[in-house]
């Protein structure tokens, strides 16, 4: 019977056309409007760091003015100074601990004709690859010694030994990094999560580093980072080793505790290192750290922002007059035929065949506007890339769950929409359409 | 065959309630042809649609082949009209977007038969009817008579017991309602039994049983010996 | 002469479809007039004035590949070359404006306080600020040329003039004479006197709340921060790029060298604001378009429903403005219900958009002239039908079957 009524259906919706095309208009309008706001949303909610979800900690510390805090939700600064950061990496609680910073320069290979070009880098502890779990395709990680001392190693992301050495095995090979020869030690898989997760202070859907670097190096190339750096109080800073050892914050520090009692002696450990800290005149402020799973530092740091919520709540409003506007249309449709619907009745078709029937006909008036509002979701989508000037890439686009669910809305949209005017019809009293006027 | 005895209908606007049928008494044999006639407005379409199983009476009693129908609800009564009764309409009412097939097609679509029963049927109907090189034309291309077989044959593809008909010839020419008469008359005389209302006395007076239903009732019971049936 | 009760009671008859028609104008204002404030306040937000000189001004940023580079040295050179050009009118190395990146600090009117600190930009500026980023003085003087110092990111500095916004002065010397007063970073004693106001510079984050204030400090900054930022002659922005990328490579090609224009990087800066503008205004229109499309569709098929009534009116002598007007009053009265459905539908959506995402409350005359934008297209909506109602032939009825 089902192939019955979607046989009826289509040659129903050939009959009026253009009744047709405008209900499938407003049903592909609202669902292009709901799923590119949806879609942003969803895309911009991933967290590529899921499935270490529960061991994951990216940590904070309150070493903010006495009178203030900071202006974030849990009025503690993203991120560390570098004499904490030190300190804290000495600590060996966590199963793997990262401190890392922003940073660039020119890239270039001794023996190229390739041009330097400006490389995104990361400087960062050794750790950084095993805790955000980033796989190798050549080589490793630096030795742990690099992580305090000069060390001029470097990895490699995919994309930029693809560039460099057109992606043979680079290990061992040299680059020159900001004037200064580095040895290849590894090079990662690709590796874009998006929102960034590990760095949400430099752009949240931007390209992740092409460069990997010791963290021992700052001394010798008197790094600063490409990042935030903040203060709150006016420090007079005369060289790199007063900046190395102010209270300004710039570096990013995230931890991996495997086990409840691991993440109960960091906390403790914690707390320790800042009492010690306030009986050296630190920490002005009541005593306070942070430990945010990647889940909760991504929404600490409002990745989808009050605007995209907002476009989110007007988008849905605009699906709802959209199909407020697809009932009115159903309902005159299927009025005008409504002496079909008496003959069947009299011929032996029951309310609920009648019903079904008008049904699977709003269903396949959403079919065609969910397959439209695809096609319009990807064109709004890629208008948003254009005006977004790059920020949005890796984020403005569907993936296949979202275009199912662009059918799927679509669809219960247009069930929904059809639910009155089809039982309104069930229940028109045939006789009256069967007596010639 | 069919036996309606003190059925009522009433409708109510907001201020009046009218009668359409009071006390209304009338028994139907097997294989009868009776036709229904009286003046406009006096009850017949409202009896058409209550024997058709259309409309539901306020009251009194109706057996349809013996079974009382008054409890019965929307899908019974839809499966009733179904599988035993058939109906012509004086607008032919066939379904302008579908062809002479589909149209046939409809009863048997909701009797749930195979798609090869289906077709046997329909095929046999349009030959019944004479119309079978023509299964694949729209309503529109045809004569008024034609549409008028069409719906004949549908109504006969369920191979109803009953045929309710509501002045079959009223929109046709002489010629063509006398070929849509002699053809209910065939369908009679396979067995199927007919009531057609219409106010053409000469039309009812081919009828084997006349009844005049004036204000909502039987008027009077008049027997009309039809010398076809008598030799039959 | 007016039908209303005939058409209510029509009305009546058709009152879910009506009622539809209705509750989709109120949804549409709702939704519309909430669209639109925020829209109004977008566009507001991005062209007010930056107070520099956004069209005209190309940025350049130099990134050596030798480690022990003399940038300082380069700075000056490179500037010489610059000044130099024929299309330029004035250069000097800073960081620019309405990029999103800059630098900020705490500062007050008085010495040695820390709390209650009025947040500041700062760019560290040549001689030349004023006029390669084609802002206006308004009082004072810009900095001599003997008065700039150099300095790293690693010395301690300190300067004794400040240049300040017009808005920063108010705030801090409010009705009284800027020009000569002393302003310190927070929690210093070094004064710095002001010595020059700028109309206005919107600072590093136009969309911050500190936008606006911002101070200049007369100092060669040895930072690879800094870019050079050149204003080019009127028209000849665009062959600039092209030409400082040349010159640059040219005076030492072992460098990274990046030249954009200031108007691109603020569009970046800009681009969320603008996607939702963009976007809203797109559903303002979409949306007024459905609603006019679903009204026009719904009164074809009352007509048509109705054909055979009106060509008895018609018959009966009504002419075709009558029934022209029938409809249009009857569409008005629809109208009217939604709409006033929808002012407060729009207010409640409005206190919630308000509460939960920080968007601008909705005026009444915005929620007024959405409404009589919508009447007035639902009205011509509704004419289309209407008119091809108002010309059924009265002989409709004679040849009906």
């Amino acid at each position: 019977m089902f192939g019955y009524y979607i046989a009826l259906a289509l040659r129903s919706l050939r009959t009026t056309p253009i009744l047709s095309a405008l209900m499938v208009a407003a049903i592909a309008v609202g669902v292009g409007a709901a799923m590119t706001t949806l879609t942003l949303n969803y895309m911009m909610s991933r967290n590529a760091l899921a499935h270490k979800d529960d061991v994951l900690y990216a940590m904070q510390l309150d070493n903010w003015a006495p009178d203030r805090g900071w202006q974030s939700p849990n009025e503690m600064p993203w991120e560390i100074n570098y004499k904490d950061a030190i300190s804290l990496l000495h600590s060996d609680i966590p199963t793997y601990q990262v401190a890392m910073h922003r940073w660039g320069g020119p890239l270039s290979r001794e023996d190229s004709e390739l041009r330097p070009y400006s490389a995104e880098a990361r400087v960062t502890s050794r750790d950084f690859f095993a805790l955000f779990d980033v796989p190798f395709i050549y080589g490793g990680s630096w030795s742990s010694d690099a992580d305090s001392n000069p060390v001029y190693q470097i990895v490699l992301s995919q994309q930029t030994n693809e560039k460099l050495f057109n992606g043979e095995n680079s290990v061992g090979r040299t680059v020159n990094f900001n004037g200064a020869p580095f040895t290849v030690v590894g090079v990662t898989e690709y590796w874009q999560p998006s929102p960034k997760v590990h760095d949400l202070n430099n752009g949240n859907f931007k390209k992740s580093a092409e460069v990997f670097l010791p963290f021992g190096l700052h001394r010798s190339f008197e790094i600063y980072s490409w990042g935030n750096t903040n203060g709150w109080k006016g420090e007079v800073i005369d060289s790199y080793e007063t900046h190395l050892g102010s209270e300004y914050v710039w570096i990013q520090y995230w931890v991996q505790l495997d086990s409840a009692q691991q993440l109960e002696d960091y906390r403790d450990y914690l707390t320790g290192f800042i009492r010690q800290q306030k009986a050296q005149g630190r920490f002005p402020r009541p005593l306070k750290f942070g430990l945010s799973r990647p889940s909760q530092w991504l929404q600490l740091n409002e990745v989808v922002e009050d605007d995209d919520y907002m476009l989110n709540w007007l988008s849905l409003a605009f699906l709802l007059v959209c199909l407020v506007n697809a009932v009115a249309l159903l309902l005159a449709k299927f009025l005008r035929k409504a002496s079909e619907a008496g003959v069947r009745r009299a011929l032996g078709a029951n309310r609920r065949a009648i019903f079904t029937q008008h049904l699977v006909e709003s269903g396949c008036i959403g079919l065609a506007g969910g397959l439209v509002g695809i096609f319009l979701t990807t064109a709004t989508l890629a208008l948003m890339r254009q005006l977004q000037m790059g920020a949005l890439d890796s984020v403005a686009a569907m993936d296949w769950l979202m275009m199912s669910a662009a059918i799927g809305l679509a669809i219960l949209s247009s069930l929904l929409a059809g639910l009155y005017p089809a039982w309104r019809i069930s229940r028109t009293n045939p006789s009256i359409y069967l007596k010639t006027q | 065959m069919l036996k309606m005895h003190k059925v009522r209908k009433s409708f109510r606007t907001d201020t009046i309630e009218t009668h359409a049928l009071r006390d209304f008494n009338l028994e139907v044999k097997e294989g009868e042809f009776i036709a229904v006639t009286g003046p406009s407005g006096s009850g017949k379409t409202t009896f058409l649609n209550i024997a058709g199983l259309l409309e539901a009476h306020s009251g009194g009693q109706y057996l349809l082949d013996g079974d009382d129908v008054s409890g019965l609800n929307d899908r019974q009564r839809s499966r009733l009209r179904n599988e035993k009764i058939g109906f012509i309409f004086q607008g032919f009412n066939l379904i302008p977007d579908l062809n002479l097939f589909d149209n046939i097609d409809v009863p048997l679509r909701y009797r749930g038969f195979k798609a090869s029963e289906r077709r046997r049927r329909i095929d046999k109907v349009l030959q019944q009817v004479g119309l079978a090189a023509r299964a694949k034309y729209l309503p529109s291309q045809l004569s008024g008579g034609q549409q008028q077989r069409i719906a004949i044959a549908r109504a006969l593809a369920g191979e109803p017991r009953f045929l309710l008909a509501d002045e079959p010839t009223g929109n046709l020419d002489s010629l063509m309602a006398r070929q849509v008469m002699e053809l209910l008359e065939l369908v009679n005389d396979w067995g199927t039994t007919i009531v057609m209302v219409t106010h053409d006395p000469d039309l009812a007076r081919r009828a084997e049983r006349n009844i005049q239903i004036v204000d909502g009732q039987v008027a009077d019971l008049e027997y009309h010996a039809n010398p076809a049936a008598l030799s039959a | 002469m007016l039908e209303l009760r005939p058409i209510l009671s029509a009305l009546w008859r058709h009152k879910v479809s009506a009622l539809l028609i209705a509750l989709q104008l109120g949804l549409t204002l709702a939704v519309i007039s909430n669209a639109a404030v925020i829209v109004q306040e977008r566009i507001q937000q991005v062209t007010r004035p930056t107070g520099v000189a956004v069209a005209d001004i190309v940025t350049a940023h130099i990134a050596p590949v030798a480690k022990d580079y003399d940038l300082l040295q380069a700075f000056r050179l490179d500037l010489a070359m610059i000044r130099a050009l024929p299309e330029v009118v004035a250069a000097t190395v800073s960081r620019a404006p309405l990029t999103g990146s800059g630098s900020s600090s705490g500062v007050q009117a008085e010495p040695n306080r820390e709390v209650g600190a009025t947040p500041a930009a700062i760019f560290m500026v040549d001689e030349h600020f004023i006029d390669a980023l084609g802002m206006q003085l308004v009082a004072g003087r810009t900095f001599a040329a003997e008065e700039i110092g150099e300095a790293s990111e690693t010395t301690s500095w300190r300067s004794n003039t400040v240049i300040i916004t017009q808005q920063l002065a108010d705030k801090f010397f409010a009705n009284t004479q800027a020009l000569g007063k002393a302003i310190y970073f927070s929690g210093e004693d070094n004064p710095m006197e002001v010595v020059g106001i700028v109309a206005r510079n919107l600072g590093p984050w136009p969309n911050s709340t500190r936008a606006g204030n911002a101070i200049f400090l007369p100092i060669l900054m040895d930072t690879q921060k800094h870019d050079f930022i050149v204003r080019a002659a009127p028209g000849q922005r665009d062959g600039l790029v092209k030409l400082l990328e040349e010159k640059l490579a040219e005076r030492d090609s072992e460098r990274v060298i990046t030249v954009k224009t200031l108007e691109e990087q603020k569009n970046r800066y800009y681009a969320g604001d603008n996607t939702l503008i963009t976007m809203l205004s797109g559903v303002v229109g979409l949306l007024t378009f459905i609603v006019a499309l679903g009204i026009i569709g719904l009164t074809v098929f009352w007509v048509a429903q109705r054909q055979k009534q009106i060509g008895v009116r018609r018959a009966l002598g009504a002419n075709r403005s009558t029934i022209c007007r029938y409809f249009l009053l009857e569409n008005l009265m629809i109208a009217t219900t939604g709409i006033s459905f929808g002012v407060a539908a729009a207010q409640i959506f409005n206190h919630f958009l308000v509460s939960a995402f920080n968007q601008p409350p909705l005026p009444p005359a915005t929620v007024a002239s959405c409404a009589l934008a919508l009447v007035l297209i639902s009205l011509v909506a509704a004419l289309i039908p209407s008119l091809r109602a108002a010309n059924i032939s009265p002989a409709t009825v004679t040849r009906s079957l």
